[in-house]
């Protein structure tokens, strides 16, 4: 029997799985590779072309559709996956071809229920097949049983890989995902990433065959170069110079290397998929090459939404995003996606300051920042709860003070250097003016900007309603005399507006616009009612009590909402953030994948989630572990960790 | 599945008559009094060795390849055609003027008459020019062997009969190209448009007049992975000469315009055999022949990017072995060779069946 289980996500599709073939239990991802005296992967062979120590392989290939070769029963008491036929060279014969090889494979499992099957199969996906066609074929596989796919990819970065990547993102949440074909070493981050379980590393091979050294974003081709680099690896070591070495010695000395270099990598990437930060060292390789680059881009701009739906939408630690890169990132562009949908400004906003990023996060903790609130103070008093604070940061776009905590605008960490280049200025005037056009017309923007905030600001200018006052001319944002301008300029609203100081809002504009950026628009006000008693201090912890029923509770250093069961029931009917649970009672602190048939689809890993019963009461709330449409896809695996359920 | 292969063989169909394309329409119109093509090697006759002269008339080329059937994947020898169709007193002159290579030449010697298709096909070459040159043959003692290429569709009885009335005691040889013995390969991946049973009968027809039947093996049609290619090879090799084909010539695929096979050249999902594999093949399909068939290849631009190559260092050693082993049919020929590139040819073998991934040039850098 084969199985593979889905044991922990997520840092985008990438996750850990556990392959079990009868007696061989691999955890993955997992390289794959001709079998070796000692190998580290998963083997693989040919059926019946291999010599008979290879038999053992833990995934045997079947002959191509032409070749010569007898019938396949002996397949039953092998424990290894199966590699369907297919045919090599024919990507390019469009797409009725591609559907041909799908229902060859079919028509093969079909004719032979037992000697194969379909649970060990894999199905060997034809490179450019439409996405449409081959999910339609992929529910007659699934209704067999099959639970494995097999993509190509030649490392060319172009538009097979890109194909292989897309439809990868085509197959159900649960299958293996295998990658054969020539993938150098840098790719390996990028495939992790995306969710790959088992990748080929028969390049290892082939470069050393041909001279070549293989590192993490270069290959060296050592009999060529003029100078070969220094390799402290246990195989490199002993050799001064590869032209001088015997070809017995050199072709084993680099494939060691070859093979270490993939392992090596591979261990980076699941170290780093253990933090959170997959994305980073993905970003990172980029730097590769300008291909590497514009693949990435590319990923991101057309399967957004499969690497949205893995990316978690809490995280600890630091967030870099190094550059262009993280623009468009899912994390990035998530947050300002949702920002225009999930934001309303609260009503009693009657100026809107728009003030710079700090290097140092969160933004309230830096220096640059308490000056400002000082300043503030000084000009407006006990009126500071009728200014929108907006502030204007790349990648992110614009954040409402209020969000400040949320994740990942309290992680994440740019380079700072006050150069904005064409596209993140273009990112954040678009933010502002989407954000602004939520304010009335009749609210007054003052901009404490200068430098690349100011030029943000100011191509913005034509497509804004409200008057713009520029309270730094020219001076740096924290200096004294900008800061004095900032004072009074306020000092002259305060009096012009009649603004008279108002009861302290800050609590409750913070709780109720989290509410709304993680629940929804609306959220807020039912969670959070004007009679509602806010206790404790910002950014450590506030409750949220009704009636002395506390409803919800904002970790500052979360940045985030957890309900209680009253919290839950309050925003229940909304069906936003619901999962349907089958059962009939939660047994333990979690629910899992099996019990769930139906949960909002916009659920995320990390999402605060209302867990319903069939009696469409609420029986519990919590932290769902993965996404809505994994929670009804899976057979297996951890749905929700529950923080409350019914008594 | 009979009809996934049906639908696979149509649409190969089609992409080898859009790679074909209007290719044929620049066919040029050539001197219709010259043979497209002559020349003399020394070659294996018999038991022994003499000069044979080979001749590539001039017609309009091959019918398979000019009707609806799209032509072999492989094949533009149609190209090589002419647009007008040289009359019989023509394609007469067209001998003529190669055979007066000839002259100085001793016994033993062979004479074979390639056309860009069949030399037994009448719409391709009129029966009267048959006739004729196939008389100026047998006027000239000196040629022992006559060798003709055709279809199977072509060798028909009154064809054969032909043939050995006029040539008499000569050693007469038809070469088809069978491809391979492998139904599926032969008729989806080369489109060759005729069956087993079709080689089979053509080879009974042959037999009749004690005509012997040189068959064409090709090694590594597209769509196949270079081990496929070697068994493939390997089993035709076999099972043609146990069918008692006299010689078996392996044709390892070189690449020629307006091919599927020149296409997917292109696009980097295909690769010439390596040299390496058309010495397995020899050496295998050697060891499971009976002595008396010959083994023989030439290998069509080999050692370039487009013929069968290995990595460039060792090419030509390689390409000296082959040759040599067609001509003394001795498997020691074959022995001794190596280069570093034999331990990259290996891992492609295991790799590619695995992986399907085209181990190409254009991929892998040569
Ligand atoms: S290989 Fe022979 S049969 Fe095929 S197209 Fe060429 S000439 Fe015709
Ligand atoms: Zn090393
Ligand atoms: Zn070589």
């Amino acid at each position: 029997m084969s199985i593979f289980r889905i044991e922990r996500g997520h840092d985008g599709p990438a996750r850990i799985g556990r392959l079990t073939l009868d007696e061989l239990e691999t955890s993955t991802p997992s390289l794959a590779g001709p079998p070796q005296e000692e190998s580290h992967w998963l083997t693989y062979s040919v059926y019946e072309r291999s010599s008979s120590s290879d038999s053992a392989a833990s995934m045997i290939a079947l002959p191509t559709i032409f070749a010569s070769h007898d019938e396949t029963d002996t397949l039953t008491h092998k424990s290894s996956l199966v590699l369907l036929p297919s045919i090599p060279g024919s990507s390019s014969l469009g797409q009725e071809m591609a559907e041909l090889l799908l229902s060859w494979q079919l028509g093969f499992l079909r004719e032979r229920p037992k000697s194969v099957p379909p649970q060990h199969c894999v199905v060997r996906i034809p490179v450019g097949i439409d996405t449409v066609l081959l999910k339609e074929y992929l529910s007659q596989f699934s209704e067999l049983g099959v639970r494995s796919a097999s993509f190509l990819l030649n490392s060319e970065l172009g538009s097979d890989d890109f194909s292989s990547v897309k439809l990868r993102s085509a197959i159900p949440r649960n299958w293996l995902a295998i990658a054969l074909g020539r993938i150098d070493p840098h790719l390996l981050p990028l495939l992790i990433y995306l969710g790959f379980d088992v990748i080929d590393i028969g390049r290892a091979f082939s470069a050393a065959a041909k001279n070549v050294r293989l590192w993490q974003v270069t290959n060296e081709k050592v009999l060529e170069v003029d100078h070969q680099r220094f390799c402290s690896c246990r195989h490199c070591i002993s050799i001064d110079d590869f032209g001088e070495t015997a070809r017995d010695n050199r072709l084993e000395t680099l494939t060691g290397h070859n093979i270490d270099m993939y392992r090596q990598v591979m261990s980076e990437s699941i170290s780093k998929m253990h933090d959170g930060q997959l994305r980073w060292l993905v970003e990172s390789r980029t730097h590769a090459s300008p291909s590497m680059t514009s693949l990435l881009r590319r990923i991101d701009r057309e399967i957004y939404e499969f690497l949205e739906e893995f990316t978690p939408t809490i995280g600890q630690g630091v967030l870099p995003l190094i550059g262009p890169e993280s623009y468009h990132s899912p994390i990035v562009r998530r947050f300002r996606e949702r920002l225009v949908e999930r934001y309303a400004p609260p009503p009693h906003k009657r100026i809107v300051l728009l003030l710079p990023c700090s290097a140092r996060k969160p933004y309230s903790d830096s220096k640059s920042h308490r000056r400002f609130s000082r300043a503030i103070e000084n000009g407006i008093g006990r009126s500071e709860s009728s200014i929108a604070e907006t502030i204007i940061t790349s990648p992110l776009g614009i954040i409402p003070r209020e969000l400040e905590r949320v994740y990942p605008i309290a992680q994440y960490d740019i380079p700072v250097s006050g150069d904005w280049d064409t596209e993140e200025t273009s990112i954040a005037v678009d933010a502002l003016v989407k954000h602004l056009a939520k304010f009335s017309d009749e609210a007054v923007v003052l901009a404490h900007v200068s430098g690349g905030y100011q030029t943000i600001v100011n191509e913005a200018e034509s497509r804004i309603k409200q008057s713009i006052i520029y309270t730094s001319s020219g001076h740096s944002t924290g200096s004294r005399s900008s800061l004095e301008s900032l004072t009074e300029v306020l000092q002259d609203l305060k009096s012009k507006l009649e603004i008279r100081a108002t009861e302290q809002k800050r609590l409750q504009d913070t709780l109720r616009s989290t509410a709304d950026f993680q629940f929804g628009k609306g959220t807020g006000s039912l969670l959070i009612p004007d009679s509602a008693h806010l206790k404790g201090k910002l950014y450590h912890m506030v409750t949220c009590q009704v009636e002395e029923v506390q409803t919800c509770s904002f970790i500052g250093s979360s940045g985030a909402l957890s309900l209680t069961m009253d919290g839950g029931e309050r925003i229940a009917p909304l069906d936003r953030y619901v999962v349907r649970f089958e059962g009939a009672e939660i047994k333990g602190g979690s629910i899992f994948a099996v019990g769930v048939n139906e949960a909002d689809p916009v659920i995320r890993p990390g999402d605060e989630v209302v867990v319903v019963g069939k009696d469409n009461t609420v029986m519990a709330v919590g932290k769902s572990e993965m996404s809505g449409p994994e929670m009804c896809e899976f057979e297996k695996g951890r749905a929700v960790s529950i923080r409350h359920k019914r008594k | 599945m009979e009809d996934t292969l049906e639908r696979i063989q149509s649409v190969i169909i089609s992409a080898s008559t859009k790679a074909r394309g209007s290719s044929i329409a620049f066919r040029r119109q050539r001197n219709p009094t010259r043979p497209a093509a002559s020349w003399i090697t020394t070659s294996r006759i018999g038991n022994s060795t003499g000069k044979a002269l080979s001749v590539v008339f001039s017609t309009i080329g091959c019918s398979h390849a000019r009707g609806e059937s799209g032509g072999c994947t492989m094949c533009s020898y149609l190209l090589d055609g002419t647009s007008v169709p040289p009359s019989a007193a023509e394609l007469v002159e067209q001998f003529a003027a190669a055979m007066s290579k000839l002259d100085d030449e001793e016994a033993p010697l062979s004479v074979k008459l390639y056309t860009s298709g069949s030399f037994l096909d009448s719409e391709e070459f009129p029966s009267e020019a048959m006739k004729s040159v196939l008389e100026t043959i047998a006027q000239d003692p000196r040629i022992t062997q006559v060798v003709v290429e055709s279809r199977p569709d072509y060798v028909t009885e009154s064809n054969v009969s032909l043939l050995r009335s006029i040539l008499g005691y000569r050693h007469i040889e038809i070469g088809i190209g069978l491809e391979s013995m492998n139904e599926r390969v032969r008729m989806l991946c080369v489109n060759k448009g005729f069956s087993s049973d079709d080689f089979e009968q053509a080879l009974l027809t042959a037999k009749q007049q004690n005509i012997g039947v040189r068959a064409y093996v090709l090694i590594k049609p597209p769509f196949m992975t270079e081990r496929d290619a070697i068994l493939d090879s390997v089993l035709t090799v076999r099972q043609s000469a146990a069918l008692w084909a006299s010689t078996v010539s392996v044709n390892p695929v070189n690449i020629q315009r307006h091919t599927l096979v020149e296409q997917l050249w292109t696009d980097g999902l295909y690769r010439p055999p390596w040299l390496w594999t058309v010495v397995e093949v020899l050496k295998r399909g050697h060891s499971e022949i009976p002595q008396e068939t010959n083994l023989v290849c030439d290998p069509v631009a080999a050692g370039k990017a487009r013929g069968a190559h290995n990595c460039g260092r060792c090419d030509q050693a390689v390409i000296r072995a082959i040759r040599d082993f067609s001509l003394d049919q001795d498997p020691k020929s074959l022995e001794g060779l190596d280069c570093e590139c034999k331990t990259d040819w290996e891992h492609v073998l295991a790799h590619e069946d695995v992986s399907l991934y085209v181990h190409s040039d254009r991929h892998e850098g040569r």
